[in-house]
């Protein structure tokens, strides 16, 4: 019995986390915004506005449920839950540091990519079930965006798995520093099996995985639904998608699956091609810094900076870049992506075959 | 434990697939399919297929179930208007061709469990004394993997030329017709 307690234990911790994750990405973001655009961003609530999300959220909670009369109303209120569970089922793969993940599936990143794409069934869901034309119009664009870029994403993983020859996520991690058991090299040509650090990150252990991060990274921003890819939310057009006649706590899940989507894709990317919890320091020498810092806590250090990195990429890209047209964003998905994403999975199984051998 | 959560599943997936096919609203029971779908992974799991679970939720509700919502949602309220006007006895003559395939299929199921009986098969518990049997942490996708590069090597290519002949037809049909 005590074995189900812990994964009852575990999750509502993993919850806890995307809840404040979520509140501090807000926050952070709307100060990043504010930079990006030369103003302040929220200042009014606390000290430099950091209660701003505080305030928001509670006033969220208080809200009454407000469900449209034409809506279908068994659709209207389970969308926001599936669309939420469909991301936080996510989570229960991602290895977190050496021998900590929720659950270390052999089939770990096929798992991640399968229950993501549930996510597009939520949102038409809820696009139907608001019976609005905006909400539907949105949803429409959302998963037809999503359903396309799920192809160059998952074709740049599998660009990335075979160079390391497992789905498992902790064994793709592990193989990426200095605790694997195989002879990893840098570039094809420098063995860094006990050098370890940045040099054994997927990214260079074979360079066109490089250009497979990109890829996928390019993807992922679509498969959030952010700017630039953001046209089902676009405010302009559609005053705000899939979710227009959500509010209060049914807003907020929508919103949490959001933050939580950025926070897992992020975490994907840096689990497959950056090295996951293992260190960007290299031992050189007498100095074994890799050595040092790797560890339980050093390894939650590193998946956390790292993936709040690329949250924060994400982020400062929202707010650099313009939005894409749907035709633009159908263009650069299936001319530009794919067939680059094909590029480097034959570079894969040629790099593994002949530069990597057997 | 176990056992509660197969119910569970198997009870959901029974049970939602009952009423979908009584549910007068498409858009619902297009949406009760991914719960039956969900729950049939779930079961698939009981019987260690792993990878066979999480393909379906891949390609069924990520990709088909996806394509029904699309089709169902851009097509003509007229054309389904129609589809909705047929008989609804449930002995009604159109449906005689569903009772008897669905009876057929039970018979066959019946005539099965008869013949299985209640104890295990011999060749289940000869493939336990010799080791060969699956066990719930075995790494499965590397046993599909090189079974279908070796001994269903000819399969898989049929199934992939079937395939790109689809692609290259789905191609072909969306393409514009030339003006003379």
């Amino acid at each position: 019995m005590v074995f189900y307690i812990t994964y009852i234990i575990v999750a509502i911790a993993l919850f806890g986390f995307i809840a404040l994750f979520t509140l501090f990405a807000v926050y952070s973001e709307r100060k990043i915004a504010g930079f990006v655009q030369d103003r302040l961003g929220p200042m009014e609530t606390g000290k430099y506005g950091t209660l701003q999300t505080f305030a928001d959220i509670l006033k969220l909670i208080q809200k009454e449920f407000i469900t449209p009369s034409a809506a279908d109303k068994i659709l209207f209120g389970v969308a926001p839950v599936v669309i939420f569970v469909a991301v936080f089922l996510g989570f229960a793969v991602m290895p977190w540091a050496p021998g900590i993940a929720p659950a270390a599936l052999h089939l770990g990143l096929f798992y991640a990519i399968a229950i993501i794409s549930i996510d597009a069934i939520g949102l038409l869901m809820a696009g139907w079930g608001s019976n609005n034309k905006f909400s539907l119009l949105g949803s429409m664009r959302a998963v037809a965006q999503i359903v396309s870029y799920e192809i160059p994403a998952g074709i740049a993983l599998i660009a990335a798995v075979m160079v390391a020859q497992t789905l498992d996520m902790q064994e793709i991690t592990r193989n990426q520093g200095i605790g694997t058991e195989d002879t990893l090299l840098f570039l094809g040509l420098w063995d860094v099996s006990d050098i370890g650090g940045i040099l054994a990150w997927n990214v260079f252990q074979a360079p066109h995985l490089l250009l497979a991060y990109v890829i996928f990274f390019i993807a992922s921003l679509a498969e959030c639904n952010r700017a630039p890819f953001d046209i089902p939310e676009a405010e302009s057009e559609l005053v705000g998608g899939f979710h227009t006649e959500y509010g209060g706590l049914r807003f907020a899940f929508v919103f949490l699956a959001e933050y939580a989507m950025m926070f897992l894709v992020a975490m994907i990317g840096v689990v497959v091609f950056l090295g996951g919890w293992n260190t960007p320091l290299p031992n050189i020498g007498v100095v074994k810094l890799a050595d040092w810092t790797t560890g339980l806590a050093w390894g939650i250090l590193w998946t956390l900076s790292k993936t709040l990195l690329i949250v924060g990429i994400q982020v400062w890209i929202r707010w650099t870049l313009p939005r894409l047209r749907a035709d633009q964003l159908m263009a650069l998905c299936w001319k530009v992506l794919t067939p680059l994403a094909f590029l480097c999975m034959a570079l894969s199984g040629i790099w593994r075959v002949w530069v990597i051998g057997g | 434990m176990e056992t509660i959560v197969f119910y569970g599943f198997a009870t959901t997936a029974v049970g939602s697939a009952l009423l979908l096919v009584s549910m007068r609203n498409i858009a619902r029971a297009l949406f009760l399919f991914f719960i039956v779908l969900f729950s049939v992974a779930g079961l698939y799991l009981f019987a260690l297929a792993d990878f066979v679970a999480i393909t379906q939720i891949l390609i069924y509700v990520g990709g088909v179930l996806v394509l029904l919502l699309f089709a169902f949602m851009l097509s003509n309220k007229e054309l389904l208007q129609q589809l909705h006007s047929g008989t609804s006895h449930f002995f009604a003559l159109p449906v005689w061709q569903a009772l008897l395939i669905a009876a057929s299929f039970l018979a066959i199921l019946v005539y099965t469990a008869i013949q299985g009986g209640t104890d295990e098969p011999a060749w289940i518990t000869a493939s336990k004394m010799a080791g060969t049997a699956i066990h719930p942490t075995d790494n499965t996708v590397e046993q599909i993997g090189l079974q279908i590069m070796t001994q269903y090597l000819l399969p898989f290519e049929v199934v992939s030329v079937l395939l790109m002949m689809a692609l290259i037809g789905a191609a072909h049909l969306t393409r514009k017709e030339e003006t003379p």
